[in-house]
């Protein structure tokens, strides 16, 4: 058991991040536990106890009795130095046990910054950072969430990984794990690993060799024997009402950044935005009923005092009878100190009527994300949104007293023209010009944030090379210069990291000693602006020889084969190539939740439909 | 406080074991909050934009101190007797709290924060071999008339006198190589001394090991006029 003295725990910032023993917490006593598993997010604490996959998951592994799943989430700097001074292990929340003696770590991998945080973890855990090095009794490593959709940079450091949606699959993992201890380990470590590659969703990485043609361009990757399956298709939940999930969450003593109940009200979203993983990903929609999420509302209010909850999915406004659901959930807790919120925003004014009755904290003010400034780009993307879209919400937000408009924007987009760029000023000062139309006042404030865009796996736009350094530099001057307005604020972020996202969102296992050096040379926290650093990157491609212009510059060809491919979300590349040869051509595609099919292959590979509350009564 | 609403003060004596020491006070305050919620008690809240629960505190305890004696008050719309709101306030407190006692408040009496006037702790570290030189240092600092601490906070280093909130001696104790002080604190409007200062005054002054590595501090009393918080109107 690891023990931090007091001198420690006084000197670092927040130390309730280290000192565990929330409420909800699970503790369990090791007698009949066979399976002892470490569910982590490679970032502080307040950002790993905001994610809701790895709630839903803790609670899941915990109603077993043959498991015990506990935290753990990275040390910020200052406790890091403390640990490496006294070689403190890092070690879990629950029961302080340090990390080599679990048998499972799984990370929940949100974005490519936090790679090199998690060799960080592993090495301040004394486990080897290479998959091939770990010994007998070590434990396994194993990933999950949106990077899974091209691991195959980290792929080098993991043992295993769950494609998909976790519920299910990681429970059988725990089974087969739970049967291979029992048999007294047959065939050690690669003997479980080799069970493990035959529950569905699961990949280990070992068993694939990937194959480069001479002039170093990627070929195919090659299972070791036929019984190895060649492509990984995701997990996916068909039924939210039935599946287990979280009903007692943890209760931090600390603020952290979703500080609130998640009530997740439906999985996937299919506008189609081509320029959006997620929207591929988590396909098809699956809504909770009704009769459901109200069950859970009252069940995790009462099991943690909590005052908030959030309606939580990817376009929460779409669910299909949101106002029926506010309504009643708001009657529910009439009695009690409830409040509801609304994650994001639809630009509509229905979105903005259902925000007012929730009475949504004005001074945080609103957010939507026009995402591009001109209709023709828009229409590239699949923003089925317009300008009087926009207008109409914004007037109806300004109407009822609303007086800061957030908008998200991105540059370097396919096709993407000065004008379009351009665009974006000028939409953002129509937004200033109506507030006073509508109020007849001064006075508004209209934040523009812009971001550079970072192809992604499995989109529409995964062919699309990536604009370089001298053009986002430029587009975000452009648009500095045709700003004109002082009630408009202006952010852009760093290119750097876009670049950098770029390389790593397509990039395939050659990137892993990159990554290694990156963080040999320091790197870890790449995600908090404050510790990123480019020099360290740079230096390790330098180190491996490796050109990061050719993963994330290049545009590639329709037929070139992806390193990701063997892990996917079950869209077919047919309809991905068809969506980019629409974008070009400036073509909508429809929603396919209440409307027709549009193709894009993953119900029938994966055998499921689509579950909208809305679609089933029409 | 409008007088419309019925209004029920209830005043309770809680702890804030170890692992809770290095939550803060206002961190500390919401978790009682929050219990009172999952116990769907009755609890008032001030009125305006942005209600909050009527619940206060006697003091604020210092990050990484222990307590045997919190006092707080709440209060309730409903008039509901001790054991009911006692046991569904118990039934919801996480590990490291315990509420020992609980009375409902009649009559007037003064805000709960400006009742305590003395607070009572116990200090223990690991002697490290100098036990001699802490009884001698303790002594030293007993017979003081003034001892001068720099008090260094993020905006200012400022220099007070520790030693005149202290009440009556410190006392201390060695045993199986730690060493036990026991001190009485006076806490006054102006201020008052935290347990940790004393230490960090003594191990510096005398040049004693400055590395305590593991300090355990308890607060056992919290006194107002020398008796019980529970009972002082
Ligand atoms: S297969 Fe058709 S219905 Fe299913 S998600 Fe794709 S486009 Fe929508």
């Amino acid at each position: 058991m690891v023990h931090l003295t007091s001198d420690i725990l006084q000197s670092v910032v927040k130390p309730a991040r280290y000192t565990g023993s929330e409420w909800n917490a699970v503790h369990k006593e090791l007698d009949g536990i066979t399976c002892r598993f470490a569910l982590s997010m490679p970032d502080v604490y307040e950002v790993g106890m905001s994610n809701l996959g790895l709630k839903i998951l803790y609670e899941i592994l915990n109603n077993r009795h043959d498991t015990w799943a506990e935290r753990v989430y990275a040390p910020w700097i200052d406790m890091e130095e403390h640990m490496r001074n006294k070689n403190i292990p890092l070690f879990s929340l629950e029961s302080f046990t340090e990390m080599k003696e679990f048998d499972f770590i799984g990370f929940s991998l949100q974005f490519e910054m936090c790679f090199t945080t998690v060799l960080n973890m592993l090495d301040l855990s004394g486990v080897s950072i290479w998959a091939k090095d770990r010994k007998e009794d070590d434990p396994f490593i194993i990933g999950g969430g949106p990077c899974v959709y091209n691991v195959e940079p980290v792929a080098d450091f993991f043992d295993l990984f769950v494609i998909g949606e976790a519920e299910e699959a990681l429970q059988e993992l725990v089974d087969v794990f739970a049967s291979w201890k029992k048999e007294g380990r047959p065939d050690g470590r690669i003997g479980f690993l080799k069970r493990a590659a035959q529950v569905h969703g699961i990949y280990v990485p070992c068993l694939y060799t990937p194959e480069y043609s001479k002039t170093g361009m990627y070929t195919g990757i090659k299972p070791v024997d036929d019984k190895t399956p060649a492509v990984i298709y995701k997990r996916i939940i068909q039924n939210m009402d039935d599946v287990e999930t979280m009903e007692k969450p943890i209760v931090p003593y600390i603020d952290i950044v979703h500080n609130r109940i998640m009530l997740e009200l439906f999985r996937g979203c299919s506008r189609g935005c081509r320029f959006c993983q997620a929207g591929v990903a988590y396909r098809p929609v699956r809504e909770r009923s009704e009769k459901k999420l109200r069950e859970l509302a009252r069940k995790m209010i009462d099991s943690t005092g909590y005052d908030e909850i959030s309606l939580t999915s990817l376009s929460s406004a779409d669910y299909s009878c949101l106002g029926g659901l506010v309504d009643n959930l708001m009657c529910d807790f009439s009695n009690e100190k409830v409040g509801f919120t609304l994650p994001s925003l639809r630009i509509d004014s229905f979105s903005i009527d259902l925000a007012d009755k929730m009475q949504q904290i004005r001074k945080s003010g609103l957010t939507f994300a026009p995402e591009a400034g001109t209709q023709r780009m828009r229409d590239v993307i699949n923003k089925g949104v317009t300008e009087e879209d926009l207008l109409a919400a914004t007037g109806a937000a300004f109407k009822k007293g609303w007086k800061t408009v957030k908008l998200y924007f991105m540059i370097g987009l396919p096709t993407e023209t000065d004008e379009d760029v351009i665009g974006i000023a000028k939409l953002a000062k129509k937004v200033v010009d109506h507030y006073k139309e509508v109020t007849g006042r001064r006075g508004v404030k209209v934040t523009i944030s812009v971001s550079c865009f970072v192809p992604k796996a499995f989109t529409a736009f995964q062919w699309f090379g990536q604009n370089t350094l001298e053009e986002f530099a430029r587009k975000q001057q452009l648009i500095k210069e045709h700003i004109t307005d002082r009630s408009i604020h202006y952010n852009y972020h760093d290119a750097h990291v876009s670049l950098l996202e770029g390389v790593l969102a397509r990039g395939d296992r050659r990137l892993a000693p990159v990554i290694y050096s990156a963080w040999k040379n320091g790197s870890r926290f790449d995600g908090w602006t404050d510790q990123f650093d480019l020099e360290r990157w740079n230096k390790a491609f330098e180190e491996n020889n490796i050109d990061p212009n050719y993963y994330n510059h290049r545009s590639r060809d329709f037929d070139e084969v992806f390193p990701w491919e063997h892990t996917t979300p079950g869209v077919s590349r047919a309809f991905l190539k068809h969506e980019y040869e629409k974008a070009v051509a400036e073509q909508l595609t429809k929603d396919c939740r209440r409307g027709d099919c549009t193709g894009c292959g993953i119900c029938q590979t994966l055998g499921v439909n689509i579950v909208d509350w809305g679609r089933n009564r029409a | 406080m409008p007088e419309k609403a019925a209004a029920f003060t209830y005043r309770g004596e809680v702890t804030k074991e170890a692992a809770l020491r290095f939550i803060s006070h206002l961190d500390y305050s919401a978790l009682i909050e929050r219990a009172i919620c999952r116990a769907k008690l009755p609890v008032a809240y001030s009125e305006g934009f942005n209600p909050h629960m009527k619940l206060s505190f006697a003091s604020a305890l210092a990050l990484g101190v222990t307590s045997d004696c919190e006092y707080m008050e709440f209060i309730l719309s409903k008039d509901l007797c001790q054991p009911e709101v006692f046991e569904r306030l118990s039934a919801q407190l996480p590990d490291g709290v315990t509420l020992k006692a609980l009375k409902k408040v009649e009559g007037k009496h003064k805000a709960l924060m400006s009742l305590a006037d003395e607070a009572r702790y116990i200090i223990s570290f690991s002697a490290e071999g100098q036990e001699k030189e802490w009884a001698q240092a303790v002594q030293a600092f007993n017979n003081a008339e003034v001892c001068i601490y720099q008090r260094v906070t993020p905006k200012k280093t400022r220099e007070i006198d520790i030693k005149q909130y202290v009440i009556g001696q410190l006392e201390i104790k060695t045993e199986n190589n730690m060493i036990e002080l026991t001190a009485a604190l006076k806490i006054t409007p102006q201020g008052s001394v935290k347990p940790a200062e004393i230490v960090e005054y003594i191990s510096k002054t005398h040049g004693l090991n400055n590395n305590i590595s593991d300090v355990d501090i308890r607060r056992t009393e919290l006194l107002a006029g020398g008796g019980n918080l529970m009972d002082a109107h």
